[in-house]
């Protein structure tokens, strides 16, 4: 197992390393700059010069890619154009927004799709399989701004349960931060599970069919059993792999639902990021989350023995 | 037992969210459409960082209603040595906020912390010499007087010092910065202080018990100031959505919003609209070094094709004033002049395309889809009006980013575009008028107009001013460098529990004189 951790974390090391050379060129290469755009429609040419200049903008892409990978190997993320404060700082601070909200709403999202795919499986072509394919389907069509803003405008307008507008840390204030992550966290649920229970109605589907659960029903074992004991296990596997993939895509921030319900999360900070063209906060996030998505299917990889018994670690 | 667990999770959220509904009538929840850049006026910034500061910091001389300059933390000043030397006298018993009391030293402190290079004061290149102005020394000869000498004389010099942009030169206490020169926090001299900040979240500012308001009435950035809450706070909120459903729901008590969410909203019985024209103007820029667009012909068949009435009250939801002036309707010097634009001739347009020598070659417009301007609408309508006049318009949507990059190297043969507040005339026009060779990013390059341009830096004779203005206009209307359909407006819908809430010519937020039932 320790083997197959260093292999894949060395493995990341060359990903990571063209991650770094991407971003920065591909961030420098769209047009306009943090210069340009904090000056907007008022730059002179010499305002222009003398802010680029303050940036370090007016020196080669080379030698900037140096200096910011220095940094970037002694642990200094830089300082974002637009507000001064550290990267790295600034990166984790939305990161724990993000986790909070997509955590939650993965381990929810997980919990009802499992057995709901699973039941859709084994009671197919029925009302239940039927009906819970229809709502899947239904939820996979719907975007997540769509989505978000019917929660919103539900829960938040016409029936008042829940704050509309601001955040509240839940390590500021338990009770109120929990009441402003319901909707955003409700919104993710919603829009993940149909994916999950397609996967899950699918891979049970697939065992169903399996001689050897038509051996065990045979040797007059209890559905109940057969199902928890021979099908689950082998049909978690892909949505297990699923549920990774989706943490990983989730973590690396749900711009969208964090702009509906204004949160301030990964996501927004790196969508504000590019259109203000705050190139250290860019390349931060993004080191960032390739970082995290290599990581999170790390864990995943780790963790797959324990729900399948055919593969070992 | 099924009915009693439903009944708890339907309830709980509301238990819960009690306190959050509960009135406050002591903060006002005001929307941004994203965070602060900075709390260093004038530095790092952007039109929302202006709005924020402008609560917490003054300078000498703030822009009135009309858009002309009064005096602000100045009570008066004297011009003398040919309009080269302002004598300022300081108003008695302002104080910063943290309770010491503001003294000429202060101001000449201020300036020099702003004109240091190290502290990157975005308008420092105004006030060196690089542009029209030049400031050879500011002095305190007593405790209540500043002089501030220039190398030649510039009427525009208290307009640039009034500046929005520029914190309007703030006047801060030496306090604002650490024993080794580091920023802390602005500690100026505004109705608010300036409180928390949780980025990405909210800004606060609180009520300065101690402020000391000029008298009289509310005027723009001066005149009357009071603080009728405790605390004002400027919520982070991106999604135009969210702050329609903050607003209806209460959440959020005052926000400015774009025409179409303005009209949505009218419908709600607890909300309230203010709209005023702003010194913002919405148009296309016309490229007059394009091979095509560098015939004037065309470019008067252009402006003859399109009724921009039409486009001026669609992409406004009928809320704007049409006008093809480059100063704002709500000028001291919009008059009768200005009033004259483009007339819509289809006729006309078919004669001027034919004496042009116009084949039907393609003309780009360049928009941007950004919520807060009418970019897209403008060129998209503009693109159905030139179509239909015989004008192959093809419009090319970009990020804004991307657009000002085009603006800005004069990469373009059309753009729909928005230019920022410019009260003074002269500003608003330098915007547009210079020397295209040299500066890139200017729309109008005719020698006339750059001479008359000039010419208005230097004038304090309003009669004066009024007639380069005017002369300007009809040289503009002749030439169609640009198209101005309207000037911008500042649009603001608050909550009818919401009171003395003025939109006005600057578009900037003023939650001074605002008090909450």
């Amino acid at each position: 197992m320790l083997q197959f951790l260093f292999a894949r974390i060395m493995a990341a090391i060359p990903t990571l390393l063209l991650v770094t050379v991407l971003v920065f060129l591909l961030t420098r290469l769209v047009p306009g700059d943090p210069a340009l755009l904090m000056l907007g429609d008022m730059a002179t040419e010499s305002s222009l010069a003398d802010l680029r200049h303050s940036m370090g903008l007016d020196q080669g892409l080379l030698q900037q890619f140096l200096i910011w990978f220095g940094q970037v190997l002694h642990g200094n993320f830089g300082q974002s154009i637009q507000t001064g404060q550290a990267v790295l700082p600034l990166i984790l601070q939305r990161f724990g927004v993000t986790l909070s909200v997509v955590l939650a709403a993965i381990v929810i999202a997980s919990l009802l799709a499992v057995p709901a795919g699973m039941l859709a499986a084994w009671k197919q072509n029925s009302k239940w399989d039927i009906g819970l394919v229809m709502f899947s389907t239904f939820l996979l069509s719907i975007p997540s701004f769509w989505m978000g803003l019917l929660i919103l405008l539900t829960l938040g307008l016409s029936l008042g349960w829940l704050p509309v507008v601001g955040y509240v840390s839940v390590t500021d204030n338990l009770q109120q931060g929990v009441l402003y992550l319901l909707m955003p966290v409700l919104t993710l649920v919603l829009v993940e599970i149909g994916a999950l229970v397609r996967m899950m109605r699918a891979s049970t589907l697939e065992v169903l069919r399996l001689d050897y659960v038509s051996h065990a029903r045979a040797k007059g074992l209890r559905e109940r059993t057969v199902l928890s004991r021979h099908v689950f296990p082998n049909a978690f596997g892909p949505t297990w792999t699923l549920i990774g993939l989706t943490l990983g895509n989730l973590l690396s921030g749900v711009a969208v639902t964090e702009t509906v319900f204004s949160l301030p999360g990964l996501g927004r900070l790196l969508v504000d990021s590019i259109y203000a063209r705050d190139y250290p906060v860019i390349q931060g996030c993004m080191l960032f989350i390739a970082t995290l998505y290599v990581l999170t299917n790390l864990v995943i990889d780790a963790l797959y023995p324990l729900f399948n018994p055919r593969v070992s670690a | 037992m099924k009915k009693r667990l439903t009944g708890v999770a339907i309830v709980a959220p509301l238990l819960l969210a009690q306190p959050l509904q509960a009135a406050d009538n002591s903060v006002i929840h005001f929307a941004l459409n994203q965070d602060i850049r900075s709390s260093q006026p004038g530095v790092n910034r952007d039109g929302n960082t202006d709005d924020v500061l402008m609560h917490v910091v003054e300078g000498l001389v703030g822009y009135r209603e009309d858009g002309t300059v009064g005096p602000m933390l100045a009570a008066g000043w004297k011009v003398s040595d040919a309009g080269k030397t302002y004598t300022f006298t300081l108003r008695d018993g302002v104080k910063f906020h943290n309770g010491d009391p503001v003294t000429s030293n202060d101001v000449v402190w201020s300036w020099q912390h702003w004109t240091a290079p190290k502290t990157q004061w975005r308008c420092l290149r105004e006030f060196d010499g690089s542009g029209l102005i030049h400031v050879t020394s500011v002095s305190a000869p007593d405790a209540k007087t500043v002089v501030m000498k220039l190398e030649k004389p510039v009427a525009l010099f208290l307009d640039s010092l009034a500046r929005t942009d520029c914190g309007a030169a703030a006047v801060i206490s030496p306090k604002s910065v650490d024993a080794n020169g580091k920023w802390i926090k602005p500690i100026g001299t505004g109705p608010f202080s300036f409180g928390t900040w949780k980025h990405g979240e909210y800004v606060s500012l609180m009520r300065f018990a101690d402020y000391a308001s000029l008298p009289g009435k509310p005027n723009g950035f001066v005149g009357g100031k009071k603080a009728l809450v405790d605390e004002v706070r400027f919520m982070a909120v991106p999604d135009a959505a969210t702050v329609k459903a903050g607003l209806s729901s209460g959440a959020i008590e005052v926000a400015q919003v774009s025409p179409i969410d303005a009209s949505d909203l009218k419908k709600d019985a607890n909300i309230g609209i203010e709209v005023a024209a702003n010194a913002q103007r919405h148009g296309l820029l016309i490229q007059t070094n394009d091979p095509l667009l560098k015939n004037v012909k065309l470019r008067q068949a252009i402006a003859s094709a399109l009724d921009t009435q039409q486009i001026a009250l669609g992409t406004s939801q009928g809320m704007a004033t049409p006008s093809n002036s480059n100063i704002s309707t709500a000028s001291a010097f919009y008059t009768a002049v200005e009033k004259q634009g483009y007339r819509y001739d289809p006729t006309q347009t078919a004669r001027l395309l034919k004496a042009a020598g116009y084949h039907g070659q393609t003309i780009e417009i360049i928009a941007n889809k950004r919520s807060t301007v009418p970019s897209f609408d403008m060129a998209i309508i503009a693109q159905a009006m030139l179509q239909a006049a015989g004008i192959n318009a093809k419009v090319t949507t970009m990020e804004w980013a991307t657009q000002l990059e085009r603006y800005q190297s004069g990469r373009y043969q059309m753009m729909a575009f928005t230019y920022s507040a410019r009260f003074n005339p002269a500003l608003a026009f330098e915007q547009i008028v210079g020397d295209k060779t040299k500066q890139t990013r200017k729309v109008w390059g005719d020698p006339q107009a750059i001479k008359l341009t000039d010419s208005l830096a230097y004038m304090d004779d309003k009669s004066q001013i009024q007639t380069t203005v005017d002369a300007l206009h009809k040289q503009m209307i002749e030439q169609v460098p640009l198209i101005v359909f309207y000037p911008g407006l500042d649009i603001v819908a608050h909550r009818k529990n919401i009171s003395g809430y003025k939109a006005w010519l600057a578009a900037a937020v003023r939650l001074w004189n605002v008090s909450k039932a």
